[in-house]
């Protein structure tokens, strides 16, 4: 037996969600309507990283198609049940995920009480299933998040169906610093004062911090224009020259060079960012309940830390590289970090006094998590989901474009696809096209004739009406096992809120089906 | 037996997008399947998967490539490896999970445990198609060449090449001589971060500059008659300790072992997810391309999947002055003060170039060879002359690099001073 460095074996992904990622997967539990071999490689890629558990539900026997398009089947296996072939399988991959197996049909579980999904953290539906749309009210309901996968031919969809998804660790890549060099707080001032760039000799100027130059330049500009800060284009122009003029030597003065070339930093307001308005206004909004969840508690908690502190945000205390010695570079950053906890104080008492009110426990909340959110607080997400494979508006986006190559075709044709099996129980063939076009046009209307372009992609499914192509299977796992990961680690952002793959042209698309 | 039956719909009906409906013929495309000679390079996070979708969707004659062995934190994420596997060659241990699973007398998977440039180039003349799932750019860049250099009347290899880093990646064909290459598209890779040396000698400030101050010039220090070893346990060990006490001493906080490891290694994120979904596209590719069952994807696509999902597919234009697929000379700007060592160092630092030990020569003189020794010897103290003085007015040079076959015409633009304006500020 060999002895399991966790660490080690998770080193290259610990580095894209690190240890807080990883333990919130680690208690998350997936399920999986039909094994396919979609399915079954979304599995293969959560019980990699290291998923709790995960559940198969399906109850078919595996077949020669099966066979034909699953890794995670072998010889044996065929005629024998297919879910708990593929979750033995799969458990060779990592001991730590827990599988089981089960073999009923829908109607079967949907026999069961609707609280046997609680335990479920994401639920997964690859390709056709009956009753879907039972399926959906009951996750929906529940505010569990449901992943829909189609793969037909060389195209593939995904829904993500949730009520609504919230992020705090976005791990925006855009680089915002907040660093109110507009608005010193008294102790960055106090620390840009103490220096006087006259008296420096050559190395030591050559070394202080831009954003000292910069709370320093723009005093200078501000006492000669009534308090203003540059405004127009020539005003930028002529800061941006102030600080070239500061410098001894702008060739050489790695700092001021620094300054010179990110001068925007210098103008960049201190200001709520338009997305974080909007969401404490819809905060305001929303009651607090005993269940609200934290996020929400944090948000309404926020709309209070910012009325209590001049209209601004917790400081999240982050500072980029820059030229400077060591020593003023570390100072700089104690600044920045001292303000960011006394923020993060204030903000946790007034997480504690919503929570008091409501009578919920403060344990609730742990310090980490409220240092995550106020390192985070600039670039929270919010989105609200549709219940709703389709609407009128989706509908009319298809037909909008006439003869383009929207591919909103694309799934439609799997929708379609879908229907044409619930009513047939078989896959539509070439020979079905027209009766495909009938239940297309029965179910979703307009347009006669249709246009060419949408009856070529539905020709292209019928023509390619296998629902087990790898390399379709294994892409769109892919993709889906992707959004689960971002939903049980809670970082990065996910689907907002449907996919559509053309491997025939190799683009995709993605659309929003709204909430109404 | 493992039957066609989930790809037979694929093959039977040409579809309304097929390119050559008149002349498809279903039995030519299984035919196709059953004997393309097909290579993959990298049997690691892409080469697994890779492997795999080839052997579910009818190749029947892979051969795989890979001179590294299996190590632990490869396990997250190459499913066909297990902890026992450890140390073992990925390219035939792969093969050999690939072949029991399937389970196919006609299946034949052909492994190397060793580098591509151990081949001759007439190797890769007997594959009709070549995917690499590699994270070496200058393996990239060598089968690239090689490839383009096979091209005659009746070969042309394409290269369907796939890369990842965390949630994001990208896939393409390349047809060589006709789209882009590989080297046509170098300025599109991340760069690698680097750090000045001043700042890592004098004014450190993050935990990477104490790391590095430890790698670049601590290790030579202590250790010059022997390399850093990232996969020693002992070596890593001092490397942390060592950037750990400088760290220390600057009050810098955040010198971990793993950040240390990240820094000298210059890991990369790697999950399953995203390397199936390059995989897999690269491979439906490869499918579309020995079936003739669709078009191929022309040229480039692009993946993302940190914010939402996301991908853009775009023919990237093929560059008249790529050292592999272009004729044109690349022109590069030089400073008229450089000594021809300040130019080597300024090329060799260039995105588009990124060559460690270029040589140099022009039709009238070598240069700069940087080997054999003692043509280096001979060559070397042109380094400290001027590169105006070397060159005859509007003369290309040739730039090469022991490592790559490639050869790059370079036409210097000079500009700026006669002197070096820091010299004149002393
Ligand atoms: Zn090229």
């Amino acid at each position: 037996m060999v002895v399991i460095d966790k660490e080690t074996r998770y080193d290259r992904q610990l580095r894209l969600w690190a240890t807080a990622g990883q333990s919130r997967l680690e208690h998350s539990h997936i399920c999986l309507l039909n094994a396919t071999p979609t399915g079954s490689e979304i599995l293969k890629n959560l019980i990699l990283p290291g998923i709790g558990k995960f559940t198969i539900i399906d109850n078919r026997l595996v077949t020669q198609v099966d066979l034909s398009s699953n890794f995670f089947l072998k010889r044996e296996d065929l005629g024998t049940p297919i879910a708990s072939a593929i979750q033995h399988n799969l458990s060779e991959l990592n001991q730590e995920a827990q599988g089981s197996s089960i073999i009923k049909s829908i109607e079967q579980i949907f026999a069961e009480p609707d609280t046997f999904w609680g335990q479920f953290s994401v639920v997964i539906v690859s390709d056709y299933i009956p009753h879907l749309k039972r399926l959906i009210d009951i996750l929906w309901s529940r505010e569990i998040p449901l992943l829909i996968v189609n793969s037909v031919g060389f195209y593939g969809s995904l829904n993500l169906i949730a009520t609504e998804i919230n992020v705090i660790e976005t791990h925006d890549p855009s680089k915002l610093y907040d660093l109110r060099i507009d608005k010193p707080w008294p102790e960055l001032q106090e620390f840009s004062d103490s220096f006087d760039l006259d008296k420096l000799d050559d190395t030591e100027h050559a070394h202080v911090p831009y954003i000292v130059i910069f709370i320093k330049a723009l005093k200078q500009w501000k006492i000669k224009h009534n308090g203003q800060p540059p405004i127009t284009y020539q005003e930028k122009t002529m800061f941006r020259n102030l600080i070239q003029s500061m410098s001894r030597n702008i060739q050489l003065e790695t700092n001021f060079i620094e300054a010179y070339n990110s001068y925007h930093r210098a103008f960049q307001k201190t200001e709520i960012p338009d997305s974080i308005k909007s969401l404490l206004f819809t905060s305001q909004e929303r009651k607090l309940t005993p269940t609200t969840s934290i996020f929400w508690v944090y948000v309404a908690a926020l709309h209070k830390f910012v009325s209590h502190n001049n209209g601004q945000l917790p400081l999240p205390g982050k500072l980029p590289d820059m030229a400077s010695d060591t020593n003023n570079y570390i100072k700089l950053q104690k600044i920045y970090h001292k303000k960011a906890l006394q923020d993060q104080e204030l903000f946790a008492n007034e997480v504690y006094s919503i929570l008091d009110t409501l009578r919920r426990p403060r344990e609730e909340i742990s310090r980490e998590s409220i240092a995550t959110f106020c390192k985070n607080v600039q670039l929270l997400y919010v989105t609200i989901g549709s219940k709703y494979l389709s609407n009128d508006k989706l509908v009319e986006e298809l037909f909008r474009d006439g003869d383009s190559t929207s591919s909103l075709a694309v799934y439609f044709g799997v929708l379609t696809f879908n229907h044409f099996v619930d009513q047939y129980k078989r896959f539509p063939k070439i020979d079905d096209l027209p009766q495909f076009i009938h239940l297309f046009t029965k179910m979703f209307g307009q347009a006669n004739p249709l246009p060419q372009s949408i009856a070529n992609v539905f020709q292209e499914i019928l023509s390619h009406n296998t629902r087990n192509y790898h390399n379709l299977c294994s892409l769109m796992g892919g993709i889906a096992s992707q959004e689960v990961l971002k939903l049980t680690t809670s970082q990065y952002i996910p689907l907002d809120n449907l996919f559509i793959f053309d491997g025939v042209k190799s683009t995709s698309e993605r659309f929003k089906i709204d909430p109404l | 037996m493992r039957d066609l039956s989930s790809i037979l719909p694929l093959v039977e009906t040409a579809g309304p997008f097929n390119e050559v409906p008149e002349e498809y013929d279903p039995h030519d495309s299984l035919l196709s399947l059953a004997t393309t000679k097909i290579l993959v390079i990298g049997a690691g996070g892409l080469g697994c998967e890779i492997l795999k979708n080839l052997a579910l969707t009818g190749f029947k004659d892979i051969h795989v490539i890979d001179m590294d062995t299996i190590e632990l934190s490869n396990l997250n994420r190459q499913f066909l490896f297990r902890p026992e596997d450890i140390g073992k060659s990925k390219a035939e241990v792969a093969a050999r999970a690939i072949i029991a699973r399937i389970g196919d007398d006609n299946l034949k998977i052909t492994p190397y445990f060793g580098k591509i440039q151990d081949k001759p180039r007439e190797y890769y003349r007997q594959f009709s198609v070549v995917i690499s799932g590699l994270d070496s750019i200058e393996a990239r860049r060598w089968i690239n060449a090689t490839l383009m250099a096979l091209v005659d009347e009746e070969t042309l290899v394409p290269l369907i090449d796939g890369g990842t880093e965390g949630l994001r990646g990208q896939s393409r064909v390349i047809l060589p001589t006709i789209s882009s290459c590989f080297e046509c598209s170098l300025d599109l890779l991340s760069p690698k971060v680097t750090y000045p040396v001043c700042t890592i000698a004098n004014t450190p400030r993050l935990p990477e500059h104490c790391i590095e101050w430890a790698n670049q010039l601590q290790w030579p220090r202590h250790f010059p008659d022997r390399k850093f070893d990232a996969d020693n346990p002992d070596d890593v060990d001092w490397m942390y300790q060592m950037a750990k006490t400088r760290a220390d001493e600057f009050k810098i906080e955040g010198v971990t072992r793993s950040l240390t490891l990240g820094v000298v290694k210059n890991i990369i994120p790697a999950i399953a997810s995203t390397n199936a979904v390059i995989a897999a596209s690269c491979c439906n590719e490869a499918f579309k391309f020995v079936t003739n069952s669709n078009p191929l994807l022309n040229n480039y696509m692009m993946y993302s999947g940190d914010e939402s999902i996301f991908t853009y597919t775009y023919p990237y234009a093929k560059k008249d002055n790529c050292p592999v697929c272009g004729n044109m000379p690349k022109w590069v700007k030089a400073e008229r003060w450089w000594t021809l060592d300040q130019f080597i160092e300024e090329l060799s630092t260039k995105q588009e170039v990124q060559m460690t030990r270029p040589s140099l020569t022009t039709s009238s003189r070598y240069l700069y060879l940087s080997n054999p020794e003692e043509l280096e010897k001979l060559t070397r103290t042109n380094l400290s002359k001027k590169l105006s003085d070397l060159l005859a007015p509007g003369e290309e040079i040739v730039v090469t690099d022991p490592k790559l076959p490639i050869s790059m015409k370079v036409l210097v633009e000079f500009v700026g001073s006669e002197v070096d304006p820091e010299f004149i500020n002393k």
